[in-house]
């Protein structure tokens, strides 16, 4: 049974993103009036403050903004799994998230490493978004 | 006045930004400060007169009731004033008062058999309690209170990050941030490293130049008689970089104390202080605030804080002092990084020299800026809503009582009160007078 933290309380309107990445998409809201990307999910627009929005896939593809290796975690649920890095990734769009970042070794990570999304289905209902770098023929 | 506007984050268009993944978002927009008004109306016409802290660190068999009206009687008696005095109280009372949560002034009037004449919350996280000046100044000014009371207590078995079960607290403080970070294994730690990666990676701040932030505010609680860390002993970079890792690049030694304890001021109109305290009065002359973000990828650039930029710079513009006439400042340090930051975004040095700032000394007690001279939330105390103990340091300085840590000309302070990681920062200027 999976004993590391769910989300909690989101509300419905945010589920669309939530859901796309249980699909292996990542569906991030998009401004119908200027185009800027929102996330975490607003319900306005914090460039031109306009409610209305579309679901729009992304490509999953961009480069660490900044990280951390962490090794004292949050509860005993993670203790399997440090040292584990965590990356705030500017995508392709424009816009940062965060996502864990997997299959390097913590001294490999770099500021600027190209990545791609990845996906970790951490139960039926939910799967949380990762990182892995991307193929080198990928990169920049 | 005209004043520009402030640009909306995260706003880069498609394609901009990931063409060099080592930069910001918008590597060359600078955040703009919008220009404060003039100055406020209680500019040094209200004074912290009295102030109060228990020892800090474990008092888990304490009430934690017992232990705030313990420390606000203090508070009260610290200014020649008694319980009977206070009419005012701006945040939350001893734990428990009011209707499930609601309504606590009408709680501690209850306790007080007497009503209250005033009540008011801020909501900035552990910097509600130095934001809590402003509304005791507004009460104060304004005549709807004559003695207003800030304290906070953590205690007991507590629950949250005031729980005396330290793997409780760090389970709670990890929560902290919003879904979409902690179900990945965030923690309060490493909401604050990714800052520092960023800072070391943009201005080339080492970890030596961190630990030395450490090292400087230990010898400074080794001096404290009611410090948490200072009993332990004076400590060196090479312990701090020795200390385990917590979450790259902070080790344990660049944390901040996870400690219970209580403090409390309280404020009056300079005009009404008792000369029978005892104390040199301690005026409020700037405030300001800043509330930024809540997802910390909505900060184009995280080497800054804009929150703190615009409280600092509200708080300055309305004092009317410059910040090289600063002899003493407090500046919220849940981390190493915290300082840094702190330091750059008040304007005490520029955008990348926090590092070396601190690594010539600045920060020590002989330093150019003297700061978090109790030791700070590293090594003084972090408990409760913390930004208190940063307050009342600063005032025990501007007041000549700070005992072996005294600083020398002590006559104008700064303080900084941080909520969250980076989301919100209160900024006072206060004044010996």
């Amino acid at each position: 049974m999976y004993e590391g933290f769910l989300p909690e309380d989101l509300p419905e309107w945010q589920m669309p993103f939530w859901e796309s990445l249980r699909r292996h998409e990542v569906r991030v809201q998009r401004c119908l009036r200027c185009g800027a990307y929102r996330y975490h999910p607003k319900e306005i627009c914090h460039r031109c403050q306009a409610p209305d929005t579309e679901w729009s896939v992304i490509t999953g593809r961009g480069q660490v903004y900044t990280y951390s290796v962490i090794r004292r975690p949050p509860t005993p649920a993670y203790q399997a799994h440090v040292p584990y890095v965590i990356a705030h990734v500017t995508m392709e769009e424009g816009f940062r998230m965060i996502g864990t970042l997997r299959d390097i070794e913590p001294p490999e990570v770099c500021i600027g490493l190209p990545v791609q999304i990845a996906y970790d289905d951490v139960t039926p209902e939910w799967t949380l978004p990762a990182f892995v770098p991307a193929p080198r023929h990928d990169s920049r | 006045m005209s004043r520009p506007s402030m640009p909306p984050y995260g706003s880069a268009r498609r394609g901009e930004g990931a063409s060099d993944g080592c930069d910001t978002v918008r590597p060359n927009k600078e955040f703009m400060i919008p220009s404060p008004p003039g100055p406020t109306c209680w500019s040094g016409s209200v004074t912290i007169a009295g102030v109060c802290q228990t020892e800090q660190g474990d008092l888990s068999g304490r009430s934690p009731a017992h232990v705030w009206w313990e420390v606000v009687a203090g508070a009260c008696a610290d200014a020649g004033l008694t319980l009977q005095d206070i009419d005012g109280v701006v945040g939350e009372g001893p734990p428990g008062v009011g209707l499930r949560g609601h309504m606590p002034g009408a709680g501690i009037a209850e306790q007080l058999g007497r009503p209250l004449r005033f009540h008011a919350s801020s909501e900035a996280g552990a910097a509600r309690t130095l934001a809590g000046v402003s509304l005791a100044a507004h009460a104060l000014t304004s005549g709807l209170a004559d003695a207003v009371v800030i304290a906070t207590v953590a205690a007991g078995q507590g629950g949250g990050y005031g729980s005396a079960d330290r793997e409780a607290a760090v389970a709670h403080m990890a929560k902290l941030s919003g879904p979409y970070e902690y179900v990945l294994g965030t923690t309060r730690v490493s909401d604050y490293a990714i800052y520092a990666t960023r800072h070391m990676h943009r201005y080339g701040t080492t970890a030596e130049q961190l630990a030395e932030i450490a090292v400087t505010q230990r010898y400074a609680a080794t001096l404290h008689p009611l410090s948490v860390n200072g009993r332990k002993g004076p400590i060196t970079v090479d312990d701090v970089l020795a200390s385990p890792l917590i979450a790259d690049p902070l080790h344990r030694l660049d944390c901040c104390l996870v400690n219970q304890g209580a403090g409390a001021i309280v404020l009056t109109r300079t005009s009404d202080v008792l000369p029978s305290a005892g104390h040199r009065p301690v005026v409020l002359c700037g405030y300001g605030e800043g509330h930024s973000h809540i997802d910390p990828n909505a900060v184009e650039d995280m080497t800054t804080s804009p929150a703190a930029k615009l409280a600092a710079e509200s708080a300055f513009q309305k004092a009317g002092v410059t910040r090289s006439e600063v002899d003493v400042a407090g500046i919220s340090d849940h981390f190493t990084i915290g300082v840094i930051l702190g330091l750059e975004d008040a304007g005490f040095c520029r955008p990348g020299e926090g590092g070396s700032f601190v690594q010539n000394g600045g920060t020590g007690l002989q330093g150019h800026l003297p700061t978090n001279t109790s030791g700070g939330h590293l090594s003084f105390s972090h408990a409760g809503m913390c930004a208190i103990f940063t307050a009342i340091e600063v005032v025990e300085q501007l007041r000549g009582e700070a005992g072996a840590r005294q600083v020398p000309k002590a006559d104008l302070g700064f303080v900084t009160g941080v909520g969250g990681a980076q989301q919100a920062c209160a900024a006072a200027v206060l004044a010996g007078i």
